[in-house]
């Protein structure tokens, strides 16, 4: 009895793990957000995990920044946020909308 | 390589970089590029990135877009997927095609090699 208790307890910490792909996938999610939203104070974005493995993704961002440019240089302004984890290979597919406040 | 990749920039109507070419695509936004020029019966210049990584790179630099597809129209980068297709879906994408070659322009493709 005893012993199955332990391993059942043993189970549950080994799925609650950091590592386990979902939580990394969502960490890798939400870190995205986070990079997104220093960028463009005061506008709104979402992230989107495409296919649950955490480098496939889908942002949407409205901001005033966005206010006159074309939809380039809106993108640009986008990959250079999250230049990072663009370079260091965290965003494998990136999938882009933007828009203006205006 | 970078003056080649310029070149075809430069030269092409509109050039399209991609992984894989029109006949055998190797990636799904490659694909919503290409089909997007399609429906808006772009003639296509297609150059494959895949065979050498220096491409990529290469083309990166000159035109600061850090991701592939990149679509150009005579010299001057459209943008990737993403913007292609809006543009498409909003009638923008033949439109820019007619100013910027035409009222007469013609779908086709053809696939060049950078070597």
């Amino acid at each position: 009895m005893k012993d199955q208790r332990f391993d059942r307890s043993f189970q549950t910490d080994s799925r609650a793990e950091p590592a386990s792909p979902e939580v990394g996938a969502d960490k890798r999610r939400l870190g995205l957000a986070e990079l997104l939203q220093a960028a463009f104070p005061g506008g709104v974005v979402s992230v989107e995990d495409r296919t649950g493995g955490g480098d496939h993704f889908q942002v949407i961002v409205v901001s005033p920044r966005f206010d006159g440019l074309s939809l380039v240089e809106q993108h640009r302004l986008v990959y250079e946020a999250l230049a990072a984890p663009l370079a260091d290979g965290t965003i494998h597919e990136l999938r882009i909308s933007t828009k203006g406040t205006q | 390589m970078r003056d080649e990749i310029q070149e075809i920039i430069e030269t092409s109507d509109v050039a399209l970089f991609m992984k894989g070419t029109p006949q055998f695509v190797m990636c799904g936004n490659s694909q919503r590029a290409l089909e997007a020029l399609r429906r808006a019966g772009a003639p296509v210049t297609a150059v494959d990135i895949l065979p050498d990584p220096r491409i990529r790179q290469e083309l990166s630099e000159l035109s600061g877009w850090p991701t592939i597809p990149q679509v150009f129209v005579r010299g001057e980068l459209i943008g990737g997927a993403d913007i292609v297709e809006e543009l498409e879906r909003s009638g923008q994408l033949e439109q820019t095609l007619r100013e910027k070659l035409g009222e007469e322009f013609h779908s086709n493709e053809q696939v060049v090699a950078v070597s």
